[in-house]
């Protein structure tokens, strides 16, 4: 579905934390909300770690591919962003359980991507 | 609710109360509120499409949604669109000014006259002003009045109102308005789903560095007594602090209410 190009090897992931990316990811979610990031949640690494096998791509390539930096400037790519935002809405709909599960998986990769500096949003999900 | 109270109440607010209808009669109030306005000329450029979202096909719901506003976009029941309509100077040719002549609103003591209107007033200045570069800048100006008062209207009521900027070229082709009307910012309007404070009043620069007296330059100095009348007045309320703790609690529950990401 997501990986275009099915000749491409699997991505060898290293642990998350050792990404520059999960790091600024971390780094905001604590300096916003509080707590301990890297440990409050026990399911974000590895939902964003599974979302990083999907796409084939580690954390710091999914950052790579939604931003680039012109005329000294951090941008968003738009065509990236709309990407892997169509990405996270399909994938997250591939999710097994309620409807409050498939969003926390999805919200999980979106909040990845929000605190690297990609404005993503989500739908209303109620239970 | 007091006028003070309807300015200092005013919030840009985001989390809305998705399922909760709006009465029509708020809205009308909120595009009567709008229609009072003044206006340059009495020339009335503002235009509004109300937009009930579930009224909208689920493609034209699609549509509008903006990467930065499409939430908002989402939870608001109502959606107030607004316009520029750049043709009605040269529409009316003057004729509005002439009812204000014959109210007496403008009246010869300042100089006003029928044939002032008609042969000086739009051939000489409407006219030409329509052909300008600056023309859809001064007649928005006017549309952004008539929408500050549709917003007050709308928090006099008990709703929450926030706007926004769509796709203009979207909203043209989905609601199907004329070619010389120009798209202009939208009122998302419903029930808050946040606590109607938002978490206080959003930051603002130092009054100083705003507003002058004389010349620019020279600060209009602020009467510390009567920031305290506003503040009695409800004009002036609680700053919204910086990393609150009951504001972050309030955002995280309505994150966990209504699935989104944090």
């Amino acid at each position: 579905m997501v990986n275009e190009e099915e000749s491409e090897a699997p991505v060898e992931l290293r642990p998350m934390l050792d990404y520059r990316a999960v790091q600024t990811w971390l780094e905001g979610l604590k300096s916003h909300w509080g707590g301990d990031p890297a440990t409050d949640d026990p399911e974000r690494l590895p939902i964003l770690e599974a979302f990083c096998r999907l796409m084939n791509r580690d954390p710091d390539q999914v950052i790579k591919e939604t931003t680039m930096i012109k005329n000294g400037e951090k941008r968003i790519r738009v065509k990236g962003r709309e990407r892997y935002a169509n990405a996270i809405n399909a994938w997250q709909e591939t999710i097994q359980g309620s409807r409050i599960r498939q969003a926390k998986w999805g919200n999980t990769v979106r909040s990845f991507l929000i605190h690297n500096g990609v404005l993503l949003q989500s739908g209303v999900h109620q239970g | 609710m007091e006028f003070k109270e309807v300015v200092g109440r005013r919030r840009s607010i985001r989390f809305f109360e998705p399922d909760r209808p709006v009465e029509r009669e708020k809205i009308q109030k909120m595009l009567e509120a709008a229609r009072l306005q003044s206006c340059a000329v009495n020339a009335q450029w503002a235009r509004a499409v109300v937009s009930f979202r579930d009224d909208l096909k689920p493609d034209q719901l699609k549509r509008l949604l903006t990467p930065v506003a499409a939430l908002n976009v989402e939870m608001a029941p109502v959606h107030i669109h607004w316009f520029n309509d750049l043709s009605i100077v040269n529409k009316i040719q003057g004729s509005r000014l002439r009812e204000l002549v014959d109210v007496g609103a403008l009246a010869p003591t300042h100089g006003w006259s029928h044939k002032f209107v008609d042969e000086f007033v739009y051939p000489q200045i409407l006219k030409p002003m329509t052909e300008g570069p600056a023309y859809p800048v001064y007649s928005t100006f006017d549309v952004g009045m008539a929408v500050a008062n549709a917003l007050l209207a709308g928090v006099d009521e008990g709703l929450a109102v926030c706007m926004v900027t769509l796709n203009g070229e979207v909203l043209k082709e989905v609601f199907k308005t004329p070619a010389e009307w120009i798209p202009m910012p939208t009122i998302l309007v419903g029930y808050p789903a946040e606590n109607w404070d938002g978490g206080g009043q959003r930051p603002r620069p130092p009054f100083e560095e705003l507003y002058f007296e004389g010349e620019y330059g020279k600060p209009f100095p602020r009467d510390p007594k009567v920031v305290e009348q506003l503040k009695a007045a409800k004009m002036i309320q609680e700053p919204a602090r910086p990393h609150s703790p009951e504001r972050i609690a309030e955002i995280k529950r309505l994150a966990d209410k209504y699935g989104l990401p944090m």
